[in-house]
């Protein structure tokens, strides 16, 4: 096995003995589950942002998951397992539905209508009082059925199932968005994210490729509303601002354009805010430094930062050459 | 009842120009992608209130205070943040956000996150046979007319205002042409901060002052200039004023909530179909 598939199975084996490391704590938990759903948005928005779609309206997206799955799940008992995958679906619903007269705007209108979406669904979360609970919003949202297996007996009253119900979906997330950058699919996206006229001019179907990573990502996207939702218990407009939407962003940009990148950015920029949260009011200077470094020393975010230690040091050994 | 919705939604289409008024500048014509715009205005907001209620400073010159305050921080943040990043939209809008959270952040822990209310800058209420309009609004509104004349005399009319625009539009050619473009874009990015920071004075008064109030104003702001056309001053008046309108109006009928999602929906048109905008050329 390669040295890179050794360290990321380590990961994942790290990532798996962490939640039961930490049972009982509720705060550790609490923290390990933001990680997760964060990473889960972070990396959706990488992906579809390869192809130029550069969107700060994901709060929407996890807003329409997050709610659809909630009122399947309150008002019509739906099944949690299945209220949370049309949570996905009907984020995805909606992408495929604004994706195509979205995939022909460039890049700065692209995200300020983004922003505007994500606005837009906020807001009608706010005003419809009767299906979304308005600014109160929802309550006593059911978590998954627990069930048996031997002797495994899965309860999600207790955080700790939560936590790694989420692992699994981030790595199924993981898995199928990476598979997706490795195949033919993924080589036309990246080439369409580069130059989208020239990808157009040899016949690449633009408009649909940039339509279904839209779809692929934002039912993800869902998927971790969703998640939230059911773990939360209670739901309000409050929790899907544009803010939400920047930090996703963020999350993205500091990690880097690798794979890792919002992976990076994602657990690093939620751990951050706890870390620092003695600081209280000032904790966000944290965020605004890391922020400002990594756009002015490191622009390809924080996974380019082996590469530059790589670069810097083989220039000093090499010397001066020819 | 249809008339006083007119009026509201004229007298908010006035304010929604007055806010757009220094992003016409930094985001339609400079073309700098300021996302943090709003948060400049928030400053200014707070400059006015501090200087005027808590030091008792008059208004005029707290107003003047305020504008050049903002004026040298805009400068500042062209200088050494938006000018490494200039015709690079990604890393500008990085910078942008970093901007948001750092500003809120001081003036949460500067100014405290309570709303503050500066206190009406003319009394009382102007009624005009069944249509009543607030005298501070009838201000604002002339104040929002005053400016965009003012802006595009000056775009139009002087030497720097065509260095601007030229600027904007091709700064090699710009610079051929002698113009120097570093000076020119700190002095545009000044001069949009200190109009932000007077309509967020006025703003101030008519509704409250804290920190998270440069959302409004980025919000509404970026859709004037979009309805109106990016680079178009006339367009953003139009702009403004159809957005008033149709809040005045669909607030009538239904909340304000209601009338802030048909106007966002209207913007999400005009990008999809239109994204010049009314006005808009280029």
């Amino acid at each position: 096995m390669s040295r890179k598939s050794v360290a990321n199975l380590a990961l994942v084996v790290v990532a798996l003995l962490m939640p039961a490391a930490a049972r009982g704590n509720e705060y550790y938990l609490h923290v390990y589950m933001m990680c997760a759903i964060n990473t889960i948005a972070a990396v959706s928005l990488r992906s579809i942002a390869k192809t130029g779609q550069m969107s700060i309206g994901q709060a929407g997206f996890m807003a329409v998951g997050a709610y659809a799955s909630s009122i399947l799940a309150t008002k019509m008992n739906l099944p949690v397992y299945w209220a949370m995958l049309m949570g996905g679906f009907a984020s995805m619903l909606l992408a495929a539905l604004i994706g195509f007269p979205l995939s022909r705007i460039r890049t700065v209108y692209f995200v300020t209508v983004t922003m505007f979406l994500g606005e837009i669904i906020r807001l009608v979360a706010f005003e419809w009082r009767s299906v979304t609970g308005g600014s109160t919003g929802l309550e006593s949202i059911p978590p998954p059925a627990a069930f048996s297996m031997g002797i495994l007996h899965v309860n999600f009253a207790n955080r700790i199932y939560f936590c790694y119900l989420a692992l699994f979906v981030l790595l199924f997330v993981i898995l199928i968005l990476y598979n997706i950058e490795r195949s033919h699919a993924g080589t036309v996206l990246s080439a369409i994210g580069q130059e989208e006229s020239l990808s157009a001019s040899v016949g690449i179907n633009v408009a649909s490729y940039k339509v279904l990573i839209l779809c692929v990502g934002c039912f993800f996207t869902g998927l971790a509303g969703s998640l939230y939702a059911h773990y939360m218990t209670v739901l309000n407009p409050d929790a899907f601002s544009i803010f939400t939407s920047l930090y996703v962003l963020i999350y993205v940009v500091v990690g880097g354009r690798a794979f890792a990148g919002p992976i990076v950015g994602a657990v690093i920029l939620t751990l951050i805010p706890e870390i620092f949260a003695a600081l209280k009011e000032y904790q966000p200077f944290v965020f605004v430094l890391i922020l400002f470094l990594v756009v002015f020393l490191l622009p390809g975010g924080l996974t380019d930062l082996p590469r530059r230690i790589r670069e810097s040091a083989g220039r000093t050994s090499a010397g001066e050459a020819g | 009842m249809l008339w006083q919705g007119l009026m509201n939604g004229l007298s908010a289409g006035w304010i929604y120009v007055l806010v757009a008024l220094g992003l016409t500048l930094v985001f339609g014509i400079m073309r700098t992608v300021q996302f943090s715009h709003g948060e400049i205005y928030m400053l200014g907001a707070h400059t006015v209130y501090y200087c005027s209620v808590a030091m008792g400073i008059n208004m005029i010159a707290s107003f003047g205070i305020a504008a050049a305050a903002l004026f040298l921080l805009g400068v500042i943040i062209e200088r050494l943040l938006f000018r490494r990043f200039r015709g690079q939209i990604e890393p500008s809008i990085i910078v942008a956000i970093g901007l948001i959270l750092l500003f809120q952040t001081v003036a949460v822990i500067a100014f405290g996150s309570n709303e503050k209310t500066v206190p009406r800058l003319i009394p009382g209420v102007l009624t005009i046979g069944e249509i009543r309009i607030a005298w501070d609004r009838v201000l604002t509104m002339c104040v929002g007319a005053g400016a965009m004349l003012v802006l595009f005399a000056f775009i139009k009319g002087t030497k720097l205002g065509q260095a601007m625009l030229a600027s904007s539009q091709d700064p090699e050619a710009a610079t051929l042409q002698g113009v120097n473009v570093n000076h020119v874009s700190a002095v545009a990015m000044g001069t949009g901060s200190a109009l932000a920071a007077v309509a967020g004075g006025l703003m101030g008064s008519v509704f409250t002052v804290e920190p998270f109030m440069g959302s409004f104003a980025i919000t509404k702001g970026l859709a004037v200039i979009i309805l109106g056309g990016m680079g178009s001053i006339g367009g953003a008046v139009v702009g403004g004023l159809v957005l008033g309108l149709v809040d005045g109006v669909v607030s009538l009928y239904s909340s304000m909530t209601m009338a802030y999602i048909v106007g966002f929906a209207l913007i999400v048109l005009v990008l999809i179909i239109r994204p010049k905008g009314l006005m808009g050329g280029d």
